[in-house]
């Protein structure tokens, strides 16, 4: 399955979730969605802005927030690791050794609260932090690479839709909404984009993370793709001004 | 090829293996001596990203018609085909090549007449493939394979250092802390370029250089920069200009402290 096929598919799950909620898609409904989408007992999800300590957001069930809650009480874990490392931790056997000795009191408490596997995803875009997904199975066993796959793109929708609801500036574009109804801002591919985010923090004198928010507000407010934002930002043909109103074009 | 040249580079890539290393530096450097080593005019790799795509991790050049051209193999080109086969791809000449239309005309435009393509293989799996290009067209060094392989396995190898490659799941974590960093070394190549009035080239260029001289990952002075708790100023000549020609915007208000 390519990447394309794929996010399409995970945000139409996403979507029913929301649907089914009678509400705005949120970065809860992946959380309900992800759970049958990547066959795991539950799943919950902490938002993180840059450089603070997370709050729990949403759980699927009451382990899911044993989970969470235990990992901040005992300060280890696989969510703690994840978040520490900005890559996943996939712990798909919490009653190995590795894991055993990797994290002593949160695999004894998890084992006994009924969790036998743990993968942690950091919602992260680059230096963006925007929080953390972890799912939990209540038998060991890995996600297969198809899951994998699927839960990293989960995981990269829920970033996005944390981003977008974490800035007022964001209001209008809609949760998550990109041209074509799609979730804007996963086009991984072009370096451009990551480079230009980095750009604006400069222009804009503001964190990455609202750099990131406000490049893709502007390609949505103009309708125009990302990538074409970012690649006039980077050749400088195109600057932002801090004030949204007032951003300057060099037709030259 | 150059025997001494090409143990002095094994013994390099080895030797930084031992150490707390950069995984994105040590993959730059490792397709740098590609160039110099298998004789051609480019190299980069690619990672296959559990998401469904080939996705660029290093390149000998960090021009950014460069890069694009070995991401547009993420669509169509011999890397894709030597990912998908776990084999070598080549073709000693782009212009008559039928297999890649989209792509060779993109090469050609670029420069480029010749390309090679060898797999990352760890096991029975591919994750990723080595790319080579060169501006004129024939057939590559009978070296090329066997030597450009080994260098391939030196960057699969590299990628499992960090913890034991007996966990299945381990290869997966490092892939993707692997992928975040390059994107992290975007943002703060975008933000050095932008403070300083140089191109993402240079600013690649300064960024390794600064980590060198403070001894820190590149990885992390790129994130400690992007985050504010890092500064990094221009070259000693004092070459870097706080706005630019051509450049009508004010500058923006105060920034927040570095």
């Amino acid at each position: 399955m390519t990447y394309i096929q794929r996010r399409g598919r995970v945000w139409e799950l996403v979507a029913e979730q929301a649907a089914r909620r009678g509400g705005r898609v949120s970065a809860a409904d992946v959380c309900a969605a992800v759970v049958p989408g990547v066959h795991v007992t539950g799943a919950w999800l902490s938002a993180a802005r840059d450089g603070q300590a997370g709050h729990l957001m949403q759980v699927t069930d009451e382990l899911s927030r044993q989970l969470a809650e235990l990992q901040l009480t005992l300060g280890e874990g696989p969510l703690l690791d994840a978040s520490a490392s900005n890559g996943p931790v996939l712990a798909s056997d919490l009653a190995d050794a590795e894991s055993g000795v990797r994290w002593p009191a949160f695999t004894a408490a998890a084992g006994r609260a009924g969790a036998a596997a743990v993968f942690a995803f950091p919602l992260v875009v680059g230096a963006i932090r925007a929080g953390v997904l972890g799912l939990y199975r209540d038998r060991p066993g890995p996600l297969s690479d198809f899951q994998l796959g699927d839960a990293l793109v989960f995981a990269d929708t829920a970033t996005m839709l944390l981003l977008d609801a974490q800035d007022p500036a964001a209001g209008d574009m809609g949760p998550g909404a990109g041209p074509g109804g799609q979730p804007a801002g996963l086009a991984w591919r072009r370096a451009e984009i990551d480079q230009a985010t980095g750009m604006l923090t400069e222009q804009l004198g503001v964190g990455i993370a609202d750099a990131f928010v406000r490049l893709r507000a502007y390609a949505y407010a103009n309708d125009l793709q990302l990538a074409s934002v970012a690649r006039d930002i980077v050749a400088r043909r195109l600057r932002l001004s801090p004030d949204p109103d007032l951003s300057l074009r060099d037709e030259t | 090829m150059d025997g001494q040249l090409l143990s002095a580079t094994f013994v390099e890539l080895t030797d930084t293996m031992v150490d707390d290393f950069d995984i994105i530096d040590f993959l730059h450097v490792l397709t740098s001596r590609s160039v110099e080593l298998l004789d051609v005019s480019a190299a980069g790799l690619l990672l296959a990203d559990p998401r469904g795509e080939l996705r660029v991790v290093a390149a000998s050049s960090e021009a950014a018609r460069l890069l694009e051209l070995f991401q547009l193999q993420g669509d169509q080109g011999p890397c894709l085909d030597c990912f998908r086969s776990g084999q070598p791809i080549a073709s000693a000449d782009l212009s008559t090549d039928q297999r890649w239309p989209q792509f060779a005309a993109a090469a050609q435009q670029a420069g480029f007449s010749a390309v090679q393509a060898l797999p990352m293989r760890l096991r029975d799996q591919v994750i990723g493939a080595l790319n080579l290009f060169r501006t004129t067209a024939g057939p590559f060094d009978a070296d090329t394979v066997p030597v450009g392989q080994a260098l391939a396995d030196v960057a699969t190898i590299s990628l499992l250092n960090e913890r034991s490659v007996r966990r299945s799941d381990t290869l997966n974590e490092q892939l993707q802390t692997a992928l975040n960093s390059r994107v992290i070394i975007e943002q703060a190549k975008g933000k050095l370029a932008e403070r300083l009035g140089i191109d993402v080239d240079t600013a690649f260029t300064l960024l390794r250089e600064q980590a060198r001289n403070r001894n820190l990952r590149l990885s992390d002075l790129a994130r400690a920069f992007v985050d504010g708790t890092q500064a990094i100023t221009g070259p000693a000549s004092g070459s870097a200009r706080s706005s630019r020609p051509g450049t009508r915007q004010p500058r923006p208000g105060p920034r927040p402290a570095r």
